[in-house]
């Protein structure tokens, strides 16, 4: 069933994709399957549209769930990593204050590896953050903020 | 989630958080000054100061207690020998702020094994060109930290002169060998077996053993007469040795420097101040002569046997203004200021805040 259901992330990532403009052949790359499956997938083949289903309602999670349910599906950081990001449909605004102290509980937090700690200070990158406020959680002072734009 | 790990030597610990980075972060008790400065700049509460002034106190008395007050010191002759600072590691988020802060590094938080924090600019140096190895600052340094290792010049090669016994003259009375102060004669006054030996690595020519000579048997070669001026090589004279200052133990207080007869020894402390007492306050109980690490406090040398303990003195120019003594004063006696303090740049406002929070 997880592998089904993997299937169908990396599906609606495929046709992320394509609607991007992405190559078949650059999809493949991206999500790691080879070009043959990414054209089976676009033409809506070898796939059970239940799964898509499942994994449309584990997309339609709030980002923290989804981000877990991924990580959980995939059990691999780097592939999950990847499929939220592109199957993600909101975007989030990152801010951390000045009284951050530089601890890095966050950039441990972070699986999306949005946040880097530099001059004592965390900065964060909003456009890989996934809204999941694992890193907010964690914050021994309180100071980040992340705002769905 | 990743939890940090504690690991306790004795009164030394380590807190671990193993990550995509490891953080550590490592106390070393003996060299805690017990300033408090971590303590009150945690962010997260998780540092405590404990009990040290009467710990202090019964280091001292187990070996030398210098503050003069011996029954004080026979009270605390128990086992008593607690962590200067306690982490509790569920609360530490490993942020090193103490360990930035910490003036003596006994705090010290590395990244992946590298100590990549901002310091206090403050450093002890012995230049080895300038220094004669006299050991000074090596007895002076409050904290042990100093070693100097000399190697002396031969003494043979510091003597003017020689001496030498004429066999013929020689009695071999032993006068000589009982009066040489080097005991560098050695007379066998055996009959039939008649000898005198001297060791010419041990005579300081002075002449005893010729002035006391009965029959004038010993002659005197003054290489001063002979060749009209001291042949003494003033290379073969000098004291050589190398310095070293234990960087770990150091903390800056200048006495190395302060005692130093020549300009060898040179420090510079992370903080600059003023340190006071209030001798209306002062009930002379020790406590802060206890704590210091610097030898910065002392009472004055009783000026008879019945005379009362009169108040602490404060040199500031040997106080590091840790202010672990106006912590350890039961009453309020002690005022000490830091007016300056000498970081790395720091460009994080609440690392900036941190600084600014220690100073006056």
């Amino acid at each position: 069933m997880p592998k089904h259901i993997a299937s169908g992330l990396k599906y609606l990532a495929a046709v992320k994709l394509k609607d991007a403009g992405e190559s078949h052949q650059a999809i493949a790359e991206e999500l790691g399957v080879d070009r043959s499956t990414i054209s089976h997938y676009l033409n809506g083949r070898n796939l059970s549209w239940n799964s898509i289903d499942v994994a449309r309602t584990i997309v339609d999670l709030s980002p923290r769930d989804f981000l877990k349910m991924t990580e959980a599906i995939f059990d691999e950081p780097e592939q999950s990593r990847k499929i939220v990001n592109i199957c993600r449909e909101r975007n989030f605004e990152v801010s951390i204050g000045d009284s951050c102290i530089g601890c890095g509980l966050c950039v441990n937090a972070c699986t999306m590896k949005a946040i880097e700690l530099e001059s004592l200070k965390a900065h964060a990158d909003s456009i890989q953050c996934c809204g999941c406020q694992l890193c907010s959680d964690e914050c021994p002072t309180n100071s980040i903020k992340i705002l769905e734009i | 989630m990743i939890r940090n790990l504690k690991e306790v030597k004795d009164n030394n610990f380590d807190i671990t958080r193993s990550a995509e980075e490891v953080r550590n972060l490592s106390f070393n008790d003996h060299v805690c000054l017990g300033c408090g400065i971590c303590e009150s700049t945690c962010p997260v509460e998780a540092i405590t100061l404990n009990a040290i002034a009467v710990d202090a106190r019964h280091r001292i008395s187990n070996d030398v207690y210098f503050s003069g007050h011996e029954k004080i010191a026979q009270n605390f002759k128990d086992e008593f020998d607690v962590q200067r600072v306690s982490i509790d590691e569920s609360k530490c988020v490993l942020c090193g702020m103490c360990s930035g802060l910490c003036p003596v590094d006994a705090l010290v938080l590395t990244i992946d094994g590298i100590e990549a924090y901002p310091h206090y600019n403050a450093f002890s140096e012995i230049d080895d060109d300038e220094c004669i190895y006299c050991k000074r600052c090596e007895i002076a340094c409050p904290r042990d930290a100093i070693v100097i290792e000399r190697v002396l010049p031969d003494r043979a090669d510091l003597v003017t002169g020689e001496i030498d016994v004429d066999d013929e003259e020689c009695i071999y009375c032993g006068v000589c060998e009982e009066l040489c102060p080097a005991e560098a004669i050695v007379v066998d006054k055996e009959t039939g077996r008649e000898s005198i030996v001297i060791d010419k690595d041990k005579c300081v020519y002075c002449l005893v053993c010729k002035k006391s000579c009965p029959t004038n048997a010993i002659k005197a070669i003054c290489r001063a007469c002979n060749y009209g001026e001291y042949d003494l090589d003033p290379a073969k004279a000098a004291v050589k040795g190398n310095s070293v200052i234990d960087s770990e133990l150091c903390v800056f207080c200048g006495w190395c420097e302060g005692v130093c007869p020549t300009d060898a020894a040179k420090h510079k402390k992370p903080f600059e101040g003023s340190i006071e007492i209030d001798d209306d306050k002062c009930q002379a109980c020790g406590a802060c002569v206890d704590i210091c690490g610097c030898n910065a406090l002392a009472f004055p040398v009783s000026s008879g046997p019945g005379s009362r303990m009169e108040h602490v003195i404060a040199n500031n120019d040997y106080c590091v203004k840790c202010k672990a003594c106006a912590k350890a004063c039961p009453n309020g006696a002690i005022t000490v200021k830091r007016t300056e303090i000498d970081h790395t740049p720091i460009s994080s406002t609440t690392w900036k805040d941190a600084l600014d929070a220690i100073k006056d």
